[in-house]
């Protein structure tokens, strides 16, 4: 019995500091947005001018498949902001042969490139090796 | 040839026991788990195998210079690994979602109160108090912190408390729908949340960590190591000046420590030691104290929902969960079951970065409500 009031003890005051410390966090985050010099802010329903479909077509990501070229513009835009982000992000990460080449690069023109090169290197290695 | 002889060559087959048989399977079942499944990989490839080495009989591994032993001395009694891990963590957290809607930090606290109605049905099983406290932290969903506190508080029941917490932290996408669906209406799961977009600047997003130090670290002293490495972590990687500090934590050093954190569990994972009924407890309550950090954080949501004139989606509530991002990740799945078109994923997040932080500060209330140190 000693026990469960202990344990109750600890809940009631374990949950109390937790949303105390917690509230006071948010107190803080509160007050460092306020004073943020020019907070900006775009509310959902704000128009939002649509990217040109040049723009789009610059980036060199394409949007294929059933529907979508009924697809609004500013989705097709996310859509092309992501796997930008996406491929800047992991092409320093993997393999040279799967590495996916900058847009705008000479390389973008063929990614088989890049693989008939790896065959080429492995070809060459085999060779030495025999 | 003599007798001698022989049973010296023998002596792995003859010290051969139930136990470590039992526990070879377990090891068996946690790199299945791991390899076929995908569940934690990172986690219980190193703990199985860890599992696996401390069972095989007289194992030098577990001497008093084996390795196991080393790496657990060096890493996990002296709580280090669980703090490295947690700077990477930060390195890798991106708590802008939070810092947009610091209304969020609510949902996360809500989302703690399965550690202690854990530690309030383990007491009742007949759990000592530090021992009640050690199993409640596995509600924080939360590994290294279920490692610090455990660590410190009930060092014998470290192996099974770990296995439990990365283990049912892979059931997240399990245990968290069917207590959102049984908890919510429809109507509720199709709440639609407006966005508003404010952009966080730098300064904020370097205040955040600092401040978070020092409030969390003025009022709860026994937080500082888990807080104060968390935002350590993140202040590298928001303030941009030691990138490469930043990347090595994200990487290098979280791996090289991930690894020696699963082994050195793994480790204690001794068949003698961990195969009672006791283990068997712990892995039930840690499963119930998932599931009763969902409901609050439900909970707490629909009382928000209800506050804010039904403009929130409650079911946010249920990624205030330190499981950052697959909590987030599973509230969107459902909000998008009912409503395709209903996006809430980065109020989720928010919930989610929330529950992060929120985790933190319990293990450390925790520990000093529970008088440790």
């Amino acid at each position: 019995m000693d026990d469960l009031m202990f344990g109750l003890q600890v809940t009631l005051y374990g949950m109390g500091l937790v949303f105390a410390l917690l509230t006071l966090l948010w107190a803080l985050l509160a007050l460092v947005a306020r004073l943020e010099a020019r907070p900006q802010r775009t509310s959902a329903g704000a128009p939002v001018a649509a990217p040109a479909p040049q723009a789009l077509a610059a980036t060199g990501v394409r949007v294929q498949g059933p529907g979508a070229d009924q697809l609004a513009p500013e989705l097709l835009a996310a859509i092309a902001v992501a796997v930008l982000a996406h491929a800047a992000d992991h092409r320093p990460q993997v393999a040279a042969e799967v590495r996916s080449p900058a847009p705008d690069s000479l390389l973008a023109a063929s990614r088989w490139v890049s693989a008939g090169r790896a065959r080429q290197t492995a070809r060459a290695t085999s060779r030495r090796r025999g | 040839m003599s007798a001698d002889f022989l049973a010296r060559l023998a002596q792995g087959v003859l010290n051969l026991s139930w136990q470590s048989l039992v526990m070879i399977a377990v090891a068996g079942l946690l790199l299945y788990l791991a390899i076929v499944r995908d569940y934690e990989p990172l986690l219980l490839l190193p703990i199985g195998a860890g599992a696996l080495l401390a069972n095989l009989p007289l194992s030098p591994l577990l001497g008093e210079q084996g390795m196991l032993t080393v790496i657990y001395r060096a890493g996990i009694e002296n709580e280090l690994f669980p703090l490295l891990i947690f700077i990477g963590i930060g390195a890798l957290t991106d708590f802008g979602p939070l810092l947009e809607n610091p209304r969020m930090v609510l949902l996360g606290a809500a989302g703690q109160f399965g550690i202690f109605a854990t530690l309030l049905l383990a007491l009742a099983l007949g759990f000592t108090r530090n021992e009640a406290a050690s199993i409640g932290i596995i509600g924080a969903i939360d590994g290294p912190t279920s490692i610090y506190v455990s660590g410190i508080l009930a060092p014998q029941l470290l192996g099974p408390i770990t296995v439990a917490a990365y283990s049912y932290m892979a059931l997240v996408p399990v245990i968290m729908p069917p207590v959102i669906r049984l908890l919510t209406s429809q109507r509720e799961r199709r709440i639609r949340m407006p966005y508003s977009q404010r952009t966080i600047s730098k300064r904020t997003r370097v205040i955040f960590p600092i401040a978070a130090t020092i409030i969390v670290g003025i009022l709860v002293p026994f937080a500082t190591p888990l807080v104060g490495s968390l935002m350590l972590g993140n202040l590298m990687r928001e303030s941009g000046a030691v990138e490469r500090l930043t990347h090595a934590s994200a990487n290098e050093l979280a791996n090289i420590v991930t690894l020696f954190l699963g082994l050195a569990v793994g480790s204690t994972m001794v068949g003698t030691e961990f195969l009672r009924l006791s283990t068997l407890l712990i892995l039930l309550l840690g499963i119930l104290a998932f599931a009763i950090d969902t409901a609050a954080g439900l909970l707490f949501g629909k009382l928000l929902s209800a506050l804010s004139g039904g403009r929130i989606n409650p079911i946010i509530g249920a990624a205030g969960i330190s499981a950052f991002p697959m909590a987030a990740r599973v509230v969107q799945r459902i909000a998008a079951e009912e409503d395709f078109e209903n996006f809430i994923l980065f109020h989720a997040m928010g919930a989610n970065a929330a529950g992060q932080v929120a985790s933190v500060v319990a293990g450390g209330v925790l520990l000093a409500l529970m008088g440790a140190g």
